[in-house]
């Protein structure tokens, strides 16, 4: 039946576009995420949780 | 927050945050969760001795354990998330949730639904898919109430004082919408009554819609609401930002993008395409990387508090749910390999491996965030730090019981099922031989799950006597600045703009998902071509359709598998293996995911009726030992056949080929079937009185059960 099935499937291009979405989106991220530019921004963005409301007074 | 917007000139607000839902839903949690845990010792109990089930149909254990697994998934843990989410929200993005009455209706709604999953699964109504037992009705309930949380939740977001949406969120996003879109799908079902309704899928394709729903309700339920709470929770307890932001975002979209095609992994060896299911456990494999570097992300992050983790209750849970949810998730895609699957699927090393997610993740998580959230919100302390220690090492050590006395029985099982000796045969050919084995591991589970549940108890007594010696205040009003152009970044990234845009970023989170499940599930459910059609499979009679719901109705599948695979001493015990073409008219497939008892692929035809009369009335008449509950009522209660056309009626709207001529006669057809049985079972002995009960459809259906290939000359 796996042989069958196999044969049957006349996709193949299907898994492959999926795993080439996949890996052109990983190093476009992980490009994004790790420019040296950004460090500091998401340095930044780490402290949200730490931050309350009450102290958002600025200036 | 950032650096290149250090000086903000805008309109300062006011605003207070809405604690009062997020008071109602930890009450919530605690309360579901105690039920959910005793629902759960109640069914280990049951199947350590047969005797727990008490002859009461609603309390035997097919009825009680998709109330289990329902009130543990979307009661504990959908209320623990509620509370969990709105509480991070609104202080993330310094803003009161959208709509006060949103609120309320997302709050009362979903208690509602659970109140009538707790009605309705008892009594037997059930659609029989795993995870996703509740009727239509109960479906468009939850989807609007899914909706009213959405819109809540966006709205929110829309009315934000704090620009940069921090990961904790992005996690929320994608929980809403991934199991927004995996409900629907897998909910599509057309109804026959209010209290019953047939999947519009059939056999492999409904076993991959189910299971790439089933594995991801674990995956955007269980797994990412809990990572975004990790995200939040962890650095506010540790007082410490997390460990590396810029890996939780490579986390992000990495688990998002890969855990979607990882539902196969719970079909291995069936008759689903083999490309589906290598797709499927490569997938599963790639997800050691997001979900370690997840945990680790989160133990790092109480890098430098290590001495605080010995006395802080919330840190001290924190600390174990990751290192459980590291386990876990290194168990997880270790028994997707096809070869580990092999040996563990079907067995209770499964229950074992979601037990260490479900008690060792989510509910020590739980645990943490309650202990944290309840003191701020009744502005209180922990009133027994002794209290939580306790519960500590009680949840501890009852879950290593649970899980490694399933470790245990799952494995011992496995290997006396596929034991051969040296001519060939099985060692143990009888399955009941291999259940007596492993029932003293059952009692091990009972006790281990009655320390967990007694684990939440003190947790319930604690936060209860803690909110009792707080008070409520009047909301605090706080000030932030409106979001405007000052809190603009010149010159960001895309990357860093996209996480100002939460629209956009929904529908490329969306679009993350929907790739893998387009693609693995589109051209299965489209394309039938891949079934080779077999003239020998015929659709079920009348009477074999009613007795199939019966079937559903007690959970049978719950024990019992429908699917041989092409193994050697899996042919050897129940016969050919299974073959797509099979299940074309199951509506919904049986193919269950557990084998408490054996495997009925090819029960059909092999005993007698009265083997199974007897069998229904008390197991232990013909198997000694068995632990399977008695189903006496089948012999009191009446089968219903009034509804028998409007059921081949909707068969044949969903492409079950019963002619008009059929749907005419069926009434008269089942009880012509029906006749034919009753004669057979009073020549044995039986009372007259028997033709119209539930039991005579229940026989005809079991001994239909993969007759038409499994008894046929066709081969593979």
């Amino acid at each position: 039946m796996k042989q069958a099935a196999l044969s049957h499937f006349n996709l193949p291009w299907l898994p492959i576009t999926g795993l080439i979405i996949f890996v052109v989106c990983f190093t476009l991220y992980t490009y994004w995420t790790y420019k040296k530019e950004n460090k500091a921004v998401y340095e930044q963005a780490s402290m949200l949780p730490l931050e309350e409301a009450k102290s958002e007074r600025r200036n | 927050m950032n650096s290149a917007v250090t000086h903000r000139e805008g309109k300062l607000e006011r605003f207070s945050y809405d604690d009062q839902i997020v008071r109602l839903f930890i009450i919530a949690t605690l309360i579901w969760g105690v039920v959910a845990m005793l629902l759960g010792v109640t069914i280990a109990f049951q199947l350590a001795d047969w005797h727990v089930n008490l002859g009461v149909p609603w309390l035997t254990f097919g009825r009680l354990r998709p109330l289990h697994t329902n009130a543990a998934i979307f009661a504990f843990c959908g209320n623990a998330i509620f509370a969990g989410i709105y509480y991070s929200h609104q202080r993330l993005l310094k803003a009161r949730l959208f709509n006060d009455t949103l609120s309320k209706v997302h709050f009362w709604g979903w208690q509602f639904i659970i109140i009538l999953a707790a009605i309705t699964l008892p009594l037997g109504i059930t659609t029989g898919k795993e995870y996703a037992e509740l009727e239509w009705p109960i479906d468009i309930l939850i989807t609007v109430i899914w909706v009213v949380f959405a819109v809540n939740f966006f709205g929110t977001i829309i009315r934000r004082r704090e620009r940069h949406i921090y990961v904790a969120i992005w996690f929320y996003i994608a929980t809403i919408l991934t199991v927004a879109v995996l409900h629907i799908i897998n909910s599509l079902e057309i109804p026959v009554s209010m209290t019953k309704s047939y999947s519009i899928y059939a056999g492999v394709q409904d076993a991959l819609v189910q299971w790439w729903y089933g594995h991801n309700a674990v995956a955007f339920f269980l797994t990412t609401p809990f990572l975004g709470l990790m995200y939040y929770f962890v650095p506010k307890a540790a007082n410490r930002p997390v460990y590396s932001y810029r890996l939780s975002i490579i986390h992000f979209w990495s688990l998002v993008f890969i855990y979607i095609w990882a539902g196969p992994h719970h079909l291995l060896y069936t008759t689903l395409p083999e490309w589906v299911q290598t797709l499927g456990m490569v997938f599963s494999i790639a997800l050691w990387m997001p979900s370690w570097g997840g945990m680790i992300n989160g133990l790092l992050t109480l890098r430098g508090v290590w001495d605080k983790v010995r006395t802080d209750p919330v840190l001290k849970f924190m600390a174990l749910a990751l290192t459980f949810y590291g386990m876990a998730t290194f168990e997880g895609p270790l028994l997707s390999i096809k070869s580990v699957s092999a040996i563990a699927h079907f067995t209770d090393w499964i229950p074992g491996h979601v037990h260490a997610g479900t008690i060792g993740w989510n509910y020590l998580l739980i645990a943490a965030i309650m202990y944290y959230m309840v003191p701020r919100l009744w502005n209180s302390k922990i009133y027994s730090l002794r209290l939580a220690n306790i519960q500590f090492w009680t949840a501890t050590i009852g879950l290593v019981l649970y899980i490694v006395s399933m470790w245990v029985a799952g494995i011992s099982q496995s290997l006396m099922w596929r034991a051969m000796d040296a001519s060939g045969k099985l060692v143990y050919p009888n399955f009941i031989e291999t259940v007596i084995k492993i029932v003293p591991m059952y009692w091990v589970r009972a006790i281990g799950g009655t320390l967990v549940l007694t684990s939440l108890i003190i947790m319930v007594y604690n936060l209860y006597k803690t909110a009792k010696a707080g008070s409520i205040s009047s909301e605090p009003v706080l000030e932030a600045y409106a979001l405007d152009d000052s809190s603009l970044e010149p010159g960001a990234s895309a990357h860093r703009k996209l996480e100002g845009w939460p629209m956009i970023f929904a529908v490329l989170s969306l679009v993350a998902i929907l790739v893998g499940s387009a693609i693995e599930i589109v051209p299965a459910v489209l394309s039938k071509s891949f079934i080779v059609k077999m003239d020998v499979v015929k659709p079920y009679t009348p009477l074999e359709l009613m007795g199939r719901d019966i079937y559903i109705r007690e959970g049978c599948y719950l024990c019992h598998s429908q699917t041989v695979r092409p193994m050697a001493h899996e042919v050897l015990r129940y016969g050919k293996a299974s073959e797509a073409a099979e299940f074309v008219y199951d509506h919904p497939f049986q193919w269950g995911s557990k084998r408490t008892g054996p495997d009925l692929a090819r029960v059909g035809q092999k005993y007698p009726n009265m083997w199974h009369y007897r069998h229904m009335y008390d197991p232990r008449e013909v198997t000694a030992g068995s632990i399977m509950p008695n189903y006496k009522w089948l012999f009191t209660d009446k089968a219903d056949y009034q509804s028998i056309m409007k059921k081949m009626n909707v068969m044949k709207t969903l492409g079950v080929p019963y002619t008009q001529e059929e749907i005419a006669g069926s009434l008269a057809a089942a009880k012509a079937q029906a006749l034919v049985i009753k004669d057979d079972l009073v020549a044995a002995g039986v009372p007259q009185a028997i033709l119209d009960k539930e039991i005579i459809p229940l026989i005809a259906y079991l001994q239909r059960i993969g007759v038409d290939y499994g008894k046929s000359e066709v081969q593979p």
